[in-house]
Order: structure tokens, then sequence, then C-alpha cells
């Protein structure tokens, strides 16, 4: 039920900015955008004078007041200057952003313990459950609120501003001053929209700078939405219109969040119910009118109106009912159920998401089964986070878990009678959390810290003894980041050789500029906060940080890869953890209140030697000691460590084998050790693009070796990597990809060993058991290149054996049985595969059908007898891996790739299904089965 | 009441597309009169009328209202002393308001608009009166918009506007020129009226010589920016149509008559 009444009192709250975009944009036709300024200046003028001890009537006046001022600049603009209406509201808008900001002193103002219009409404609650209290009065102040409206849009200087938009040459034509009167309706209307500013910041417990972004929108489709509905054109109709509209957009979201919606998809959602709302009603206007005379026009509009009012009455009713009945089936009352909200998407919140998860299933509650956790995230956009906590509230939640400081901030607001648990908030106290960790508000408890500024000094002090000048970056709209810079600034005063040089940045595409500018002003080091747009801009930072070689100190452990000299932050995981673990007190019926607030304990410190060896810095030897990670080289060692990449296609057997071979023969070797090289595997799990994207990380991150198993691989690497030496194996015919013309002619940077397979050696062994057979029968797909090669082979080796070759083809897997059927029908005495793989996914079909007819099946691979070959001549893929890594021993020791032609190593290796061949009554000679190296007996 | 002196004016000088309207405009017009002027098309007519209303401020020159000296004033400052109609129907009313906030708004003209309900039901009673010597049926209608009339019966409104607040000048600019036959007479008949009624000074810009002619006690002919002919309610009577065109020929031949060819004439014919 909280669902809808909140909706319902944020649609009354908002209506009075939908009133105030119907007069800009209807009444004076002037596209207004000043409104996501002004906005947000309501909220901020009524919050600076509630804080301060204003009555909340000053706070009020001053918000109507602060947006008259925005519309009239906005309006002086566009008449004096003539500056297109769009265009002198997106300036002001884009001034207020900074001006809000100075007013507020900072990105976000709690109101939650202050005295605002609603405790003072709350003061005269007759014993009504409180929203619903909220109801009754805000119905009665927007009722009031539209009889004003819309009877100053009655008098004289109403329908002279009305004119004034509907037909201007008219308006001054009969002496109306169009310039006066247009500021006069843009400046009452950014009053407005700055009164309804002030009351939902006082709603919601907090004004935020972000909080006007996309007010224009909201207010734009409220009036359309309410236009579609009531069509009169009577003044206190179209007023009532847009209350309705801002209304049901309200319930339009909270329906969505309701049916479990990921909100992402709203805007979607709202764009469909605008564009159908709108269809609607031009089907029911297209419906005859009688127009003989004027009252039945009248009647007629009447009844237009009832049917759509009763539409609209039908979709509330139905809305309400549902969420009395509770649709919801299969929830036992005893369930726990937590919800966990996060602010953002952001990498950091997702991280500790992630780990309170895993530790909370760890402890116990497995979700689904003796619990329910509902997740959910609100894009970014407060508003909705105060309908996800509505919907948690609906839903009985247990407790709500919240991440990030905003969602906290909205929890602790609207949620006092049952635990809020918060994580990854850098300060719970300036959120009005609490004073202390142990003196808190009773039901709210969590794990918090910032970035330990006075440790990342410490280390930085260690790179830089002397006189340093330090730079720093943030976004001043994210309260947690200005919380760790002034953090950062306060520590700075320990050290008096150190000066700080600081640049904003609001959105990523600035980041880079002010790199630029830090650096310009020859800083010394980055020192960077935790801060979404500057992390997302990243690359940009070190790319001017490299041009100078200048050191990036980060808290941001994740980020260290990427160019960062050292890192130093908590670790957000722990956060997760710590959180699970106050949650699972919290239901086993401890009080928060006897919960103090938990600091983050892992501190995690992460260097980046290849960045120090680049930049020419040498890491001090205590710093490496208390390091918890470290990335590249280690100097200490004399020899850098070196990094070669083993990358095969695929988990084949094929592959194993020679991967297995490839690190016995490294091991064995001591090669590995004597260098100082590890061996990283990538596997492509037989995925084309997966296979990119493992070739183009490995010649990013510059590894210093390569060797790749397979055909597919080899392909893939050879066209990014041009440098790194590499090494190739487990591949048929490298002549035929392009990477060489002969043994010797081949790409520089590569070189390997060729495995054709065995195909001569197979029909030799053939005829050797079957000397009266005549017919061989095959099946393969002609666009297989390495599947071709073997088919060549086949022909010259049954010409030289005396066998005949029957040949069938296939493009495709279904295709096999059927061509199997054909060259059987034409009379073999012996089926033949090559290592064809649209061929092999069917092999243990083909060996089914080939039992039946005692036909012995020959194959290329040696795990076919164990699917349902009979004999397999093939290479020995293991030591084809041995063959491999000698040649890589090779370029270890010095040789050079374009030197070292490629080989063929084609070590053959038979198999038979001994099992197979007794039930055809096959018999094999012994001197046969001495040669077998692998035997299927049972 | 309306006193012109030397009025110029050109519109985008020094361009490609340089117009010069008005070439010095001299003209007196006193109380009650009732002015039909025409012309050729570009002779100036319009962009006298505009002149008058302050759709533009002149280059040089001066006009006088009602000895109120007006020439520098905006067009929504000159409004307490002319009304005025124009020629699109739909430029004279607001289609998203009502007839009687239409009336009431003319009936402001002049008068600076307070935050008070002036359309009470003793005005609205008085509108539908005014609206009811139309006789079109629209005094049931008052609180209709006027996005529902047709264009007749917009101007018949426009008319009643302009009036409904007694102004000192009245200017008409080919009013009718807009409407279908019927409307048009139904127009003038009612233009007749309300000038005869309230002895409105008028300045009114026609096509039509029919029109000049049964109108008004005076006639201004114009051609190239300057009036050439005022012809005198005597004068008036005795002319045809017939007569009015002969003498916009005349002038045409006078206009090809250049001073040089006049000149070559002369010296092969004297």
């Amino acid at each position: 039920m909280e669902l809808w009444i909140g909706a319902l009192n944020l649609g009354f709250l908002y209506a009075l900015m939908a009133m105030g975009i119907y007069i800009t944009f209807r009444i004076h036709d002037f596209a207004d955008i000043t409104v996501d300024g002004s906005f947000t200046s309501g909220a901020s003028v009524a919050a600076i004078i509630i804080v301060s001890g204003g009555h909340p009537a000053i706070a009020l006046l001053g918000a109507f007041g602060a947006g008259l001022l925005a519309g009239t600049v906005t309006a002086l603009i566009h008449t004096k200057l003539n500056i297109n209406s769009l265009l002198a509201g997106i300036l002001v808008m884009t001034g207020l952003y900074s001006i809000n900001l100075h007013i507020m002193g900072r990105s976000n103002i709690p109101l939650l313990s202050e005295v605002t219009v609603f405790t003072q409404i709350a003061r005269f609650n007759p014993g009504l459950p409180q929203e619903i209290w909220y109801t009754l009065v805000l119905t009665g102040c927007i009722i009031i609120g539209w009889w004003l409206v819309s009877l100053f849009f009655k008098t004289d200087l109403g329908i002279a501003m009305r004119v004034t938009g509907n037909n201007s040459t008219m308006a001054g034509a009969v002496g109306q001053n169009i310039k006066y009167l247009t500021l006069l309706g843009v400046a009452l209307a950014n009053g407005l929209v700055a009164l309804s500013g002030s009351l939902v910041a006082q709603y919601q417990g907090f004004a935020d700078i972000g909080m006007g972004i996309g007010t224009v929108v909201i207010g734009l489709a409220s009036v359309i939405i309410g236009e579609s509905i009531i069509k009169s054109r009577s003044v206190y109709w179209r007023f009532l219109s847009v209350i309705i509209g801002s209304v049901i957009f309200r319930f339009m979201i909270a329906f969505a969040l309701y049916i479990g919606m990921n909100p992402i998809d709203l805007k979607l959602l709202t764009a469909i119910f605008v564009l159908l709302t709108l269809i609607v009603s031009k089907m029911i206007a297209n419906k005859p009118v009688n127009r003989e005379s004027s009252r039945k026009i009248l009647g007629n509009l009447r009844k237009a109106l009832l049917n759509r009012w009763s539409a609209a009455i039908l979709i509330i009713v139905i809305l309400v009912a549902g969420s009395f009945l509770k649709f919801n089936p299969g929830k036992s009352p005893s369930d726990i159920k937590i919800g966990l909200v996060q602010f953002t998407d952001n990498g950091l919140l997702n991280v500790t998401r992630d780990s309170f998860l895993e530790e909370i299933h760890k402890i116990g509650y497995i979700d689904k089964k003796n619990c329910r956790i509902y997740i959910e995230n609100a894009q970014g956009e407060i508003p909705i986070l105060n309908t996800i906590i509505d919907k948690f509230l609906r839903d009985d939640v247990n407790l709500i878990l919240t991440i990030s400081t905003s969602a906290t901030q909205a929890a602790i607001n609207k949620v006092k009678d049952r635990p809020v648990i918060f994580a990854t908030v850098a300060n719970p106290f300036i959120i009005g959390a609490g004073t202390s960790d142990s003196v808190h508000i009773a039901n709210v408890t969590g794990v918090y810290g910032g970035v330990p500024m006075d440790r990342m000094l410490e280390m930085v002090n260690r790179f830089f003894p002397d006189r340093l000048r330090i730079g720093c970056i943030w976004d001043p709209s994210q309260a947690n980041v200005v919380f760790n810079v002034d953090n950062l600034r306060r520590e700075l005063r320990n050290y008096e050789h150190y000066q700080f040089e600081g640049a904003n940045a609001v959105n990523s595409s600035e980041v880079y500029q002010a790199a630029l500018s830090l650096v310009n002003k020859n800083i010394g080091a980055f020192v960077l906060p935790p801060d979404n747009i500057i992390y997302s801009a990243f690359d940009a930072v070190v790319r001017v940080a490299d041009s100078r070689n200048i050191p990036i100190f980060i808290s941001d452990v994740e980020r260290l890869e990427d160019g960062a000299l050292l890192a130093l932050g908590y670790d957000y995981t722990s956060s997760g953890i710590q959180a699970a673990h106050i949650v699972d007190r919290v239901l086993k019926g401890t009080s928060p209140a006897q919960i103090p607030f938990e600091k983050y304990t892992k501190l995690t410190i992460g260097v980046n030697l290849n960045v120090a060896r680049k930049i020419g810095i040498k890491v001090p030897q205590d710093v490496l000691k208390k390091a918890t990670m470290m990335i590249g080289d280690n100097p200490t060692n004399g020899i850098a460590t070196k990094r070669l990449a083993l990358f095969q296609f695929s988990d084949h057997s094929m592959m194993e084998e020679c991967a297995r071979g490839v690190l016995d023969e490294l091991t064995a070797s001591g090669i590995l050790k004597k260098n100082n090289i590890i061996v990283e595997r990538k596997n492509a799990q037989n995925e084309f693009t997966l296979g990119q994207s493992i070739a183009q990380d490995i010649v990013r991150r510059k590894y210093d070796y390569i060797i790749t198993l397979s055909t597919p691989a080899l392909q893939i690497m050879a066209q990014v990597n041009k440098q790194i030496p590499h090494v190739f194996g487990a591949v048929t015919d490298p002549y035929r990809m392009g990477v060489a013309r002969s043994p010797a002619e081949h790409l520089p940077q590569l070189t390997g060993v060729a495995t054709m397979q065995p195909v001569e050696e197979g029909f030799k062994v053939m005829r050797k058991l079957l000397p009266h057979a005549k017919k061989v029968g095959m099946v393969w797909n002609p666009s297989e290149a390495c599947s071709e090669a073997c088919t060549m082979k086949a022909r010259e080796a049954a010409r030289e054996y005396g066998f005949e070759l029957v040949e069938a083809n296939v493009t495709s897997t279904s295709e096999v049985m059927d061509a199997l059927n054909s060259v059987l029908d034409r009379g073999v005495d012996i089926f033949f595969t090559s290592g064809d793989n649209t061929v092999l996914i069917a092999i243990e079909s083909i060996g089914e059908v080939l039992k039946k007819h005692k036909i012995p099946y020959f194959g290329n691979t040696p795990s076919d007898i164990y699917r349902g070959g009979l004999i397999s001549v093939g290479a020995d893929y293991y030591n084809v891996g041995r063959e491999v890594a000698r040649v890589m021993e090779k370029i270890i020791a010095g040789a050079e790739p374009k030197d070292i032609p490629i080989q063929d190593c084609v070590p053959v290796q038979i198999g038979v299904n001994l099992v197979l061949a007794q039930e055809i009554g096959l018999k094999l000679p012994e001197s046969f089965l001495k040669r077998v190296a692998v035997i299927k007996r049972s | 009441m309306i006193k012109i002196r030397n009025l110029h004016k050109k519109f985008n000088p020094g361009t490609a597309n340089e117009v010069y309207a008005l070439r010095g405009v001299d003209l007196d017009v006193c109380e009650g009169d009732f002015v039909t002027i025409i012309g050729t098309n570009g002779s100036g007519k319009s962009t006298l009328l505009n002149a008058v209303a302050g759709a533009f401020l002149p280059d040089e020159g001066s006009i006088l209202i009602d000895d109120h000296e007006v020439t520098k004033k905006p067009d929504y400052k000159r409004a307490e002393y002319l009304a005025r109609v124009f020629q699109n129907p739909f430029s004279g009313t607001a289609s998203a308001i009502s007839i009687a906030e239409n009336l009431h708004i003319a009936s402001l003209r002049g008068h600076k608009s307070y935050p008070k309900k002036g359309l009470n039901a003793a005005r609205l009673q008085f509108y539908r009166d005014k609206v009811a010597v139309l006789e079109m049926q629209l005094e049931d209608r008052l609180n209709d918009t006027i996005g529902t009339l047709s264009g007749g019966q917009r101007q018949a409104l426009s008319l009643l506007m302009a009036v409904i607040n007694p102004p000192r000048v009245l200017l008409l600019d080919e009013h009718t020129a807009a409407l279908d036959p019927k409307s048009a007479a139904q127009v003038i008949k009612l233009t007749k009226k309300f000038i005869e009624q309230g002895r409105l000074t008028t300045l009114m810009v026609t096509h039509s010589m029919q029109q000049a002619l049964e109108l008004g006690n005076r006639t201004i002919m114009m051609n190239k920016g300057q009036i050439i002919d005022d012809i005198g309610l005597d004068e008036k009577k005795q002319l045809t149509v017939d007569d009015l065109l002969n003498k916009f020929i005349q002038i045409r031949k006078q206009e090809q008559l250049t001073p040089e060819l006049l000149a070559e004439l002369k010296q092969m014919y004297a």
C-alpha cells in the first residue's frame, strides 16, 4: 500500500512543477529548459534556510523567490538579447548548476533531523498512518494551489498572458507588452517549479545537486498524459489535467517496480505509456460528433470526458486492488526477506554486493531456500531510490541493506521501523546516521570507511621524501569524493614540503583536460580518490601521466594494472563480508542499536613494477615488503620476470595432450626456473571471439613468449601479433594458413611444428591388416582446410597401397549419416575418417552403423577408439608438445624465430579397440599389437 | 486627428532586396474622416498603414495622432489611440481563448491589465449584447474558443473587438480581402455601421475600386511610395470605377515616359 500512497504523494508534489511547465510550454509557447536548474535551486535554497534554523515557511518563500529569479534571467536573455528561448533556458540551467553548488556549499544536504514542512504537518496528525495523513494534507494543498493558479489565469492579467502566448501579433495590437508578459509568465512558472523542488527535498529528506536532472522530461510527460485524458479548453480543466498527469506518471513508475521491472527499463516504459495514451485519445477523438447545436457539443464533450475518466479510474482501482490482493503466490510468512539496494552500477558497489552475497550464502542464508534476497539498482536516480525503498516496505522485508551513501541516506529517512544496514559508505556521520560509532540512530548500523589518506601520504612520502607538488582530480558533485579529498587536504597539513593542486571534472570528457591542466602546473605525482568519473576515463589520465613520467597513486586496487604506480585502499570485498556478518547478527536478534558502526579493516597495497620500470622510479624496499599484491617484474631478482602465454583454442584432447607435453618438457629442462619465466595458460573455449580477445590481450599486455596450439589459435594470434616470438604446434598445415610458403620462408616472428596427419601410415596399416580389402569409404567436409589436405593425401596413399577410394561430401553434421549410407551402398570394406570436425561430431553414430555392418573403422585421432573407432593411426600430440617446447627453448636461449625453419613432426601413434575388434571378428596379429600404444580392452 | 509629415522608409537598405517603400508621404486626416486608400501593388499603401500602426519605425518623418507624437513609440504603446483589423482573420483573434475573453482583452486596449477578475457576469452580459449586433448567432457561444469559428465570423469579431473600446483612429488593412463575397459583404455592412455609429476616424486600405468609391468621404491614390491623388467627397460621387482605372493607366504611361525619353521625343517631333 505504501508504494501507491508514496506515488500519489510524489505525484502531488511534482504537480506544481508540471503546472509550471504547462505555463511556459503551453500558455507562453516558450520552450523553457531552465526548470532542470530551478527545481534544484528551490531545493537548495530551502535546504540552506532550514539547516540554518529558519522556519520552513520562509524556506518555501525563499525557494519560490529563487525560481522567480531564475525565470527572470532566462526571460531577459530571450527578450532583451533576442536569444532563442531554448538556448536561453539551457544557458541559465547550466549556470545554475554551479550556483546551486555554491548555495549548498556541497553536493548534498541532509534534512533528516531538521524541522521541515513535513515535520510541521506531522505535528497535527490526529492519529492516522503518517503517509496517509500527508496524502490528505497534500490533497488539500494541491486543490488550493490549483484553484489559485487557475483563478489567476482567469483575471485580466492572466488572460493577457494567455493571449500573448497564443497570438503575439494580436497581443501587440491590443496594447499588451509582450516582453513584459512573457517575463512574468516564465518567472512565475519557474517559481512554481522551485517551490515543487523545495517540497520534494523536504519530503525525501535531503537536497542533492542531481535531483533536478530530467525535470523537464517528467513535466512534459505529465502535461502530455494530462492533455490526452482531458480535452477541455477551460483553464480549470487544463490545470487539473496536468495534476492528474503528474500523478499517473508516478503511478506508472510504481507499477513498473511493483511488477518487478528492472529500473533500467523505466524510461522505455514511460515512452511507451505516453505513446499509448496519445493513440487512445486520438481514437476517441475520431468518433463523429454531432455539431448541430452548441448544447449538443457540450453534451458529447461531457460524454467523451466521462469515458476517459472512467477508464482512468478503472485502471487506478485495479492497481490499488491488486496491491491489496498481493499477486505473488507461494510466499510463506516466516521467510526471511532481505532488501538490497545500490545506487549505481559502479565497480566498487558491485564488488561489495557480490562479496556480500557470497558471504551471506556461506553463513547459511540461501536465496530462495530459506530466505529471499531482493536486489535492486537505482541506476543513479534518486526518485527511483525512494520508490525502491517503498517497494521493499511493501514487500515487508526484515531488513534493508544499502550500498553507497545516497542509498543509505534515502533509507534512513524513510525506514524507521526495521533495520537498515549500510556498506561502502565513506562517512555515515555527514548524512546524519549518528554522531559517533556507538552513538547512532537505533535501527541503523553498518560498515564504512573513507580512503585512509594518512596511509596514502605515508606511501607517497616514501617515494618522495623531498618537496612534491601533488595533483588531484575529482567530481565535486559526489559527496563521498569530496569527503575523501577534504581528508587528503587535511592530512597534507602534516606534510609541509608538499603542495596541493586540484582540478575538477563533472563528466568523463573533462578528465583529460583536468589532467593536462595539472601537468602544466608541474605536478610531481597524481593522487586520486575513488571517483566513478575519473575511473571511467582513467586511460586519459594515464596517457597524460605517461607523457611526462608522472606516477599515479590511486585507491582502487582494480585499477593497478591500467597504469597506476601504487594503489592503496580498503578492500571492498571485506566491506561486503563484514556487512554480511552484521546482517546475520541482526537477523538472529541483536538490535542494531547495540552494534556500533564498523570500519573496514583490510587494507590492500598494490604496486605495479612495470610502471615503476617504465617511468624510471625505484620502489623502496619497505614498500615492497608491505605490498599485498604486485604486478610485473621483481627488480630485486636481477633478472626480470618473464611471461609465456600458452594459448589453446579448445579443450579437445588433442590440445590437452599437446599442452601436457609442452609443460612437461619446459619444466624438465629447467629453463623456466633459470630464466624466471611464468607460464600462463589461456583457453578460447572453442569460441572465435573469445580467442580474438585473448590474442589482443596478450599483445596489449606485452607477454614475452607465445605458444599456440591448434590451427585457429595460430591464425588468430598471427593476425594481431607481429613482434612477440611465437611458436605454434598442433597445426596440420601451416602453409595453407598463409603464415609460411616453405619451411624456411615464413613470417619472421613465428615458427613451429607442423603435424600432418599420418594418412599414409594409416593406409599402410590398413593394407597390412586387411590384405584382401579393395574399397575404402570416406566422408568429409570440403570447406575444412585440414580435411581437404588429408583427403589429398588419402587419394595418393590409396593409390600407392592399391585401394579404391569412395568419397562422399557433406557440408554439415546433419548430412553425415546419409552420406555414410550412400558410401556403404557402394560396397566398401573399410571406412576412414581424417580429422574432420564436421564428421567427428557424429563419430559415435558412425561407429554404431559400421559395427552392425562389421566394417573396420579407421581414424586419425587417438581418442577415436574410445568413441566408436576401431583402429586409430594418428599423431602422438604429447610428443608434438614436447617438440614445440624444444623449439621454444631455443628461442629463450637467444635464437630468433626467423632463423628457425618450420619442422615436420609426426610421431605416429597407433590405437586399437580390442573389444570392438572381437565383436566384428577381426583378428589382429601379435606383431602388430606390439606396436600399438593405446589399447581399449574392456 | 492624424498628421503625417515627410515619411520615408527603406526596407533592407543597402542589400539586393532593398525596397524604398515610402518616399516622403505627407497626409492630414481630420477627425471623423473616413479615408479609403488605393494603389497598385507595391505602392506603399499597406506600408503606410503599418507605419501609422507602429509595426516598424520610419527612417525619417513624423506621425502625430490626436496631437500626440507617436513616431518613436512601439505598437503596443500606440494601442491606446488606435485599433487595427488585419487582413488575415487569424491574426486578429486568439484561437485558444474564448470569444468572451477575446472581447474582454480587446476592451482593455489602452489600459493596464491587473490580476483582478474583470470578466464578471455583468461584463459578460455587456458582451452578449454587443455580439448580438453582428447577427451571427454567436451570442450563445461566448464561452467557446475562437478556434471553432469560420473566417468570416472571426473577421466580424475582429471588427467588433476593434471598436468595442472606441479608438481615436481605426485602421482597416484590406480586411475583407481574404473572405468569400457573402462574408465580405456582411463585414463591409458592419464596418459602415460601426464607423457611423462611433463617428470613427478611419483609414481603410482596399484593393477594391468599388469599395473605395462607395465608402468614406475621401479616397487617396498611392503609387511608388507617394500619394499622387487625393479625391474629396464631391469628386468621388461623380467618379466611376472606369474613371479610376483610367487614372491608373495614365500614370503607368507617364512612368514609361522617362525624362530622357521625353527629351528625345521632343527633339524628334518638335
